[in-house]
């Protein structure tokens, strides 16, 4: 008996994690009218909210320019990031350790110092309203170097050896070697990355003012705020339903290594 | 190691390519370039212009496109100057902007021009030129229109509370509000319909509906600053707060945001509306059979004398100092503001040319006979107000906007203080 | 090869280019800032300390302190004992565990512009869900986002429910590292479920409290979206945070100067608390 009550209870908590999104799209296609009576199942069903939100702003150049920044900093964070992680890990040079100081401090470093001053740096190259702007600060992570620096010191030194005997380069060493290799924390990083990188709204707001190239939360950001929903309800959860959208799927699909990832990041702090 | 190299240069290409693929494409330098607002009509309008030039002109070929969609155009705008995209001429300059944008130094001195001063005596009078010179004596701006602010009303429901006029100072006022209020209160105290309703948005552009025209209405066309401080610490702006406090005391106007709704004037769920010309083409395309409306000046002090003004939310041209042919580009504007095409403008558009004798004008006759409606607006024109030429406006009406709110929405503040506060502020704002 | 003794700096050459000017070169010019007026399209005017002078007399700046405490105050104890709570009930043996993992941790990933659009129109006066539950068991409506003294509150609670998924993984890792033979010691000597939790658990998890502790006070500082979507920084300026108001002095107004003025010192301000809760908590427990 206490065990039912407490799967009740459990599930019960589960609702109220996820009433709030079930009510999200079963309200972005029930008729604008009858969202206020709403609560689980809605009488009538209607597209509307999506057609007039698709003609009011341009989601799907969106969610392109979110795919575009979002998967060219995932992509340079695992390149940039194991080549410095891999020196930090595998190489003796001099400096070494200064590097991997200034990389810590960076992770400590709140971003509301650098906020502005990077801004007018943006002014100043003439990448405001350029994809320039959106992918470039972001190409390094330092949590993601630490992590590859982590993740390569595990790597057996016979691999290495052995490839350097059969006269692979440096380069070659990482890629064909150690990513192989490296799975895990590819994935991971890139997961982490990749999610930062689609949810970040704060620095497009600031860089990019042109709507054919805003990322998808920041379109989605102002179409809430400005007036352009004309305080149509359903309109704006159509917006958000498709902004939650991609993110929900791929957690639906990877869950495993998203919850790893994020416990992984708190491992390391 | 040279494959390895290989696969990293082709990536970064590949990047690179879809990067520039983000980047804005360069202007030819041999035509003159022109932003209009995106506004429907003023699209047709700036189309219309457009085409009229290039088929009578040699001098130079125009080309217009509506300013790029952004959160909104200022920032726009703000944007193009700052990555030094602007284009030769933006007609949708809000006034108190080009005073920021003139210290800069993007703006071409439009008075240096040739033919730019005859014209603009010709068609503006001495208050409106002084409205728009610079501290510096040049002027940087060319009034193009504007968009009086005047009390739109419900016919029926005004002369079903018994006036014969509808209210004109503010005792009427909250006199029609009151009666108003009594016939529409349910059996729980809740009121179900409003005299007039003001957004309650902190946002520092709300002031142009509510405090705005009401201080310019209450003070004979007094500004807010002057020579650097805040010119508004009197009766004047006192007596506004007071009168807007009094409303959303007493539920007169709904603290609640009606805008949600539908059409709340059109249905009767508020009788009167502070709002401008643009109003009459939608009004005329949703009304209800038997519905009547009509256009007032703005509620006044009870013992206030004179003619009542308002503010006039006008739009400016200006000429980018990009611009490579500046006289070239004043004679297209020319072009575009002469009295034929300001009449033009009228008729597609149903906004004001901020010209002065419109009323008298015969040339607009025939406008105001088919638009009756207009005629108020025309009227209103003579006594219109924009901004003061000083920088940080935003700020100013920004600050204005928190002691609104603290004042009149909450009442936490005496009216007295408000102002007070605010004035403090400004001076703050200026002394740096 | 004696390329070979270059590969290293080779390799971190990008980073230490990226580092220069994304990081280096910012701080410090983010210091000059903070002594100039600049609104970006005129010249940059030196000007002293006047921003710092404006800084100490700013009444909105207090106020966005005074709420980022307000803020703090309700969501760590409540993320704590709420994700700490959860953790251990998922670490105990229950059927689809998977599941309800999945569930808590859902909000985590979901931009927080989704969250904060569905918890604005929870909050709604009249037609949101909470006042509709509230009116049918007979209470009165609050004012979720329109009573200055509520607002902030309620974005502290959005915050938690969005987050206390992350949270709970964090915990549920740090429970896992408690060796369990500590437990059985504990049950053989008859300690109740309540001892075994303050004298084990907890001291045990303290580096996971900690790490928790300082994420939630940075996530504090850090807070923009949720205030600038759901209510602009009011009523009356209640829920007006550090970032946003940043924002408003560098975007709105474009005074950078006072803008970085207030950046560097939130900065430190940020560096400062996590360096005493560092001191504090790991002591103390």
């Amino acid at each position: 008996m206490k065990k039912i009550l407490f799967y009740i209870l459990l599930i019960a908590g589960a609702l109220i994690f996820l009433y709030p999104f079930i009510w999200m799209i079963t309200a972005s296609i029930t008729p604008e009218n009858q969202i206020g009576n709403l609560t689980f199942i809605p009488n009538k069903l209607t597209l509307n909210s999506y057609t007039q939100m698709l003609g009011k702003i341009p989601i799907g150049r969106a969610f392109i320019n979110s795919i575009i920044v979002s998967s060219a900093v995932t992509f340079g964070v695992l390149v940039f990031g194991s080549m410095v992680g891999y020196a930090l890990s595998r190489l003796e040079f001099k400096g070494r350790n200064l590097i991997f100081y200034i990389i810590i401090f960076t992770m400590t470093l709140p971003f509301q110092i650098t906020l502005i001053p990077q801004y007018i740096i943006m002014v100043k190259f003439g990448w405001v309203d350029t994809y320039w702007a959106l992918i470039v600060p972001y190409l390094m992570n330092a949590l993601g170097i630490i992590m590859f620096r982590q993740y390569f010191k595990s790597i057996p030194q016979d691999l290495i050896d052995a490839a350097r005997l059969d006269g692979c380069g440096e380069i070659k060493i990482i890629f064909k070697i150690l990513w192989p290799n490296s799975i895990p924390a590819l994935i991971t990083i890139g997961i982490i990355t990749f999610m930062a990188s689609w949810n970040e709204v704060l620095w497009p707001l600031i860089v990019i003012r042109d709507s054919q190239l805003m990322t998808m939360p920041q379109l989605v950001t102002l179409f809430a705020v400005g007036g352009a929903a004309e305080s149509q309800l359903g309109v704006k959860l159509a917006a958000a339903t498709m902004l939650a959208l991609p993110i929900v799927l791929a957690y639906l699909f990877f869950q495993q290594y998203f919850i790893q990832s994020m416990a992984a990041t708190g491992l390391k702090e | 190691m040279r494959k390895q190299f290989l696969v990293i240069i082709s990536s970064v290409l590949i990047i690179l390519l879809l990067i520039s693929c983000g980047s804005k494409s360069q202007r030819k330098s041999n035509q003159l370039l022109y932003w209009s607002s995106n506004n429907t009509q003023e699209i047709d309008f700036a189309g219309y212009i457009v085409n009229e030039w290039n088929k009578h002109n040699n001098s130079g070929k125009v080309s217009f496109q509506p300013v790029p969609e952004g959160q909104s155009s200022e920032e726009i705008i703000l944007a193009a100057v700052v990555g030094k995209t602007t284009p030769d001429v933006y007609s949708n300059m809000w006034q108190g902007d080009v005073e920021d944008y003139a210290r800069a130094g993007v703006l071409v001195a439009l008075d240096t021009l040739k033919g730019f001063k005859d014209f603009l005596y010709n068609r503006c009078d001495s208050s409106v030129i002084n409205e728009v010179t610079s501290p510096d004596g040049h002027i940087y701006q060319i009034p193009w229109k504007i968009n009086p602010i005047m009390l739109l009303y419900n016919k029926r429901i005004v002369s079903a509370l018994g006036f014969k006029e509808p209210p004109a100072n503010y005792d009427e006022f909250n006199h029609a509000s009151e009666k108003y209020k009594e016939e529409n209160i349910d059996s729980h105290g809740y009121v179900k319909k409003w005299f007039g309703y003001s957004e309650v948005l902190v946002t520092w552009w709300q002031r142009f509906f509510d405090f705005y025209p009401l201080y310019l209405a209450a003070s004979n066309g007094a500004p807010l600053v002057k020579n650097y401080k805040a010119a508004f610490d009197n009766k004047y702006a006192v007596e506004v707060f007071s009168f807007l406090r009094n409303l959303y005391e007493h539920n007169y106007f709904a603290k609640e945001r009606l805008s949600a709704r539908q059409d709340v004037f059109l249905s009767g769920i508020i009788a009167t509306r502070f709002t401008g010309s643009w109003e009459i083409l939608h009004t005329e395309k949703f009304k209800p059979e038997g519905f009547e409306y009509g256009f007032t000046h703005i509620p006044v002090p009870d013992d206030h004398q004179g003619p009542v003004f308002t503010y006039g939310d006008p739009k400016n041209v200006v000429i980018f100092k990009t611009c490579s042919n500046p006289q070239l580009a004043w004679d297209f504007i020319h072009f575009m503001i002469d009295k034929k095409n300001d009449l033009k403008l009228s008729e597609l558009t149903n906004q004001l040319p901020r010209r002065k004798g419109l009323i008298k004008d015969s040339a607009f006759a025939e406008y105001f006979e088919k638009n009756p409606k207009m005629i108020e607006f025309a009227k209103q024109s003579e006594y219109v107000r924009g901004t003061d030429p000083y920088p940080n406006l935003t700020e100013v009406f920004d600050i204005i906007s928190q002691e609104y709110e603290e004042c009149v929405i909450y009442g936490k503040k005496s009216p007295e203080e408000a102002i007070h506060e605010a004035a403090k502020q400004v001076n703050l704002l200026y002394i740096k | 090869m004696k390329t070979k003794k270059f590969i290293p700096y080779f390799l971190v050459a990008p980073y230490i280019f990226h580092f220069l000017l994304f990081v280096a070169f910012p701080v410090v010019f983010s210091i000059v800032l903070t002594f100039h007026e600049w609104n970006i399209i005129s010249p940059m005017k030196y000007i002293g300390l006047a921003n710092y002078t404006r800084l100490f007399q700013d009444k909105f700046f207090s106020q966005s302190l005074v709420n980022t405490i307000i803020f703090l105050v309700i969501h760590i104890p409540l993320q704590i004992i709420i994700a700490l709570f959860l953790a251990e009930v998922l670490n105990q043996k229950i059927k689809f565990r998977g599941f309800f993992r999945a569930a808590f941790f859902l909000p985590v990933i979901v931009s927080g512009v989704v969250v904060t659009i569905l918890w604005q129109q929870l909050y709604g006066f009249d037609t949101g869900l909470f006042n509709k539950i509230l009116t049918a068991i007979g209470l009165g409506r609050i004012g979720w986002l329109v009573d200055p003294s509520w607002a902030m509150p309620s974005i502290a609670i959005m915050a938690t429910w969005k987050n206390v998924g992350l949270y709970i993984i964090l915990f549920l890792v740090g429970l896992q590292t408690v060796p369990v033979h500590y437990y059985e010691a504990a049950d053989l000597e008859g300690a109740t479920h309540w001892q075994k939790f303050f004298k084990i658990t907890l001291p045990m998890i303290n580096p996971t409290i900690f790490m928790v502790v300082v994420l939630s006070t940075i996530g504090g500082f850090s807070l923009f979206i949720e205030p600038y979507v759901m209510t602009g920084g009011g009523p009356l300026n209640s829920t007006l945070s550090a970032v946003l108001y940043i924002y408003k002095q560098g975007f709105f107004y474009y005074h950078m100067g006072y803008s970085a003025t207030l950046g560097l010192f939130f900065a430190l301000l940020i560096l400062s608390v996590v360096a005493i809760q560092k001191k504090f908590i790991e002591k103390d427990k």
